[in-house]
């Protein structure tokens, strides 16, 4: 199995706050790998520096493909192969749900009217496609979360990042999600997952890592992490 | 999928019908202005209005960006037609788009403000432009005229300059238009929605944003420059008048930021009710129109063709 996706040593503090402490994960293509913890416990500022958007302290690195990325602008690592969604949808406003799935292929070669039918079938997989003139905002909370991922994959990515997709999101539209990020992860993609939602993340993951107060407490199969005891205490208090 | 895919083109038809007939009869009007003896100076300053509010569109409506300090384009524009020509004896077709030219590398100068954003790189432009306005007021007065200005001397063409104008607007609305279709377009707007999310996406924010600044800054220096021909006189009272900006800004805002046709529409009507309400209350107009804008703005938030469109999301595909 190829590595699609691995940090090592990443660390990122804010101030005092040793927000992500030394965190060593790997993806592998086709492999879905769940992040759970509590709130404020890092995971979000995990992705936020994989990505590029903060650039890790002490000497921290990330790989995409088994290069390093470290400390590159935020659009090289994505055309480097990361998609991600955010926690809060953060969709383009003030544009079509069409132009909103069409920014990230921007740089492609393949002509205009391509792009939009796939755009357009993306939209139709969402089920999203009769808004499709739209503007982002005009569209709900969970639907926002829906383009998100639409946007997300356009680019056909190999890793993907997920940070509380289901978070918000009515139980029908949940179940549909899950069947999307399943779709993802069978089309040899690396997910990563974040989510508070148990059920779901022992569903869908490989492998699941717990952090805590930004470092890793336990790291394993879904088993191996439904049962630890740290996991337990971290999440039930003692 | 085709059907679809039909339905778009068939959009697109409509879209390019409505661009080009719309287009026509605008082009036909303002070009018949001088043949048929109608108000040359109202017109040329429309225009002139029209390329303002548009071209200030691509940094602010497209980009996301609020230049208060939009006028040092135009000044700048003003001068280096009024001193290439006069003090160089440049020809004009040579000295206007070289004013552009001023425009863009005063634009590069500036480019690192673009790294601030809302109110803060507002008031740095602000800043900037007052800057400007003291170095050229500051430079020799052999070269800049100082108090006085610079005269143009005998090479006033009222009716030269008002189709030069016209050629400066319809170059700057094709522009637009291209751009609010354009791959780079789609990533501005993508930039002034959520910079961060465009970046992630993708997108090389600081570049996009480059190109979307020069763009804007190119039109209003070319239009400093040929009101210099028209007027035939440049000073940095007026070349450097924070009233410019602050009519841009307000037409624009007025027809809608982010669209193509808000910012025509907008100074069409402004300019007509300024016009109006000069005629008739020469000492209140600044005053009154202050009043209609605060009124507007009230009413409608996103200006006339943001709230249109915004009550009809379907003519989006057709109204730039
Ligand atoms: N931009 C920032 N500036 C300062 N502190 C930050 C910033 N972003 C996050 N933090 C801090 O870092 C810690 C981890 O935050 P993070 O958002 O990664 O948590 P999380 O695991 O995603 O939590 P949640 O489940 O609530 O989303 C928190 O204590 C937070 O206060
Ligand atoms: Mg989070």
């Amino acid at each position: 199995m190829t590595v699609a996706i691995e940090t090592r040593g990443l660390t990122k503090r804010f101030g005092g706050l040793v927000a992500v402490d030394k965190v060593d994960l790997r993806a592998a293509a086709g492999e879905t790998l769940g992040i759970i913890g509590v709130n404020g416990a890092g995971k979000t500022t995990l992705m936020n520096c994989i990505c590029g958007l903060y650039r890790p302290d002490d000497g921290g690195d990330v790989f995409v493909g088994g290069e390093r990325v470290t400390g590159q602008a935020p659009h090289v690592v994505a055309h480097r192969g990361i998609g991600r969604t955010f926690q809060v949808p953060r969709v383009f406003r003030r544009m079509s749900l069409i132009d909103n799935l069409l920014v990230p292929v921007l740089d492609r070669k393949a002509p205009d009217a391509e792009l939009i039918g796939r755009a357009e079938a993306m939209l139709e997989r969402m089920q999203l496609i009769d808004l499709r003139h739209n503007h982002a905002e005009e569209l709900s909370g969970g639907q926002q979360k829906l383009l998100e991922m639409a946007r997300m994959l356009m680019p056909d990515p190999p890793i993907v990042m997920l940070d509380e997709p289901f978070a918000g999101v009515h139980p029908v539209l949940c179940k549909f999600m899950i069947e999307r990020i399943e779709e993802t992860a069978h089309a040899g993609k690396a997910v990563l997952l974040i989510s508070h939602d148990l059920t779901s993340i022992y569903r869908l993951s490989t492998r699941v890592i717990a952090l805590n107060q930004g470092r890793i407490i336990a790291e394993g199969g879904v088993d191996d992490i439904r049962g630890n005891p740290a996991v337990i205490e971290a999440y039930l208090g003692t | 999928m085709a059907a679809r895919s039909r339905a778009l083109d068939s959009a697109d038809r409509i879209y390019f019908t409505l661009a080009a007939l719309i287009g026509s009869v605008l082009l036909v009007y303002f070009a018949s202005v001088p043949l048929l003896g109608l108000n040359v100076a109202f017109h040329f300053y429309l225009m002139l209005w029209i390329t303002m509010a548009s071209a200030f569109n691509v940094a602010s409506g497209f980009a996301g960006y609020m230049p208060f300090g939009y006028v040092a384009f135009y000044g700048i524009g003003a001068f280096t037609t009024a001193i290439l020509v006069k003090k160089a004896a440049f020809p004009l077709f040579l000295a206007l788009p070289l004013s552009g030219v001023a425009g863009i590398v005063l634009a590069l100068l500036f480019a690192p403000t673009l790294r601030l954003s809302g109110i803060y790189f507002g008031i740095v432009s602000l800043a900037l432009a007052g800057i400007c306005r003291l170095v050229i007021t500051n430079m020799p007065e052999q070269l800049t005229g100082g108090s006085f200005g610079l005269q143009l001397g005998s090479r006033a063409h009222p009716v030269q300059s008002f189709y030069v104008m016209m050629a400066v607007m319809v170059v700057a609305l094709a522009t637009i238009l291209w751009l609010s279709r354009s791959r780079l377009g789609k990533a501005l707007r993508a930039t002034r929605d959520d910079a961060d999310a465009a970046e992630m996406m993708g997108v090389n924010v600081p570049i996009v944003r480059l190109y979307g600044w020069l763009i804007s800054a190119f039109f209003p220096a070319v239009c400093g420059g040929v009101e210099a021909w028209y007027t035939n006189v440049v000073d940095t009272e007026t070349a450097f008048n924070t009233l410019t900006t602050a009519k841009t800004v307000i037409y624009a805002v007025a027809g809608g930021l982010g669209t193509v046709t808000g910012p025509i529409l907008g100074a069409v009507a402004m300019v007509w009710l300024d016009e109006l309400i000069w005629r008739q209350f020469p000492l209140l107009n600044l005053l009154i129109l202050g009043l209609a804008t605060i009124i507007l703005v009230l009413f409608l938030p996103r200006g006339i063709v943001g709230t249109l469109l915004r009550k009809k999301p379907q003519w989006r595909r057709y109204i730039p």
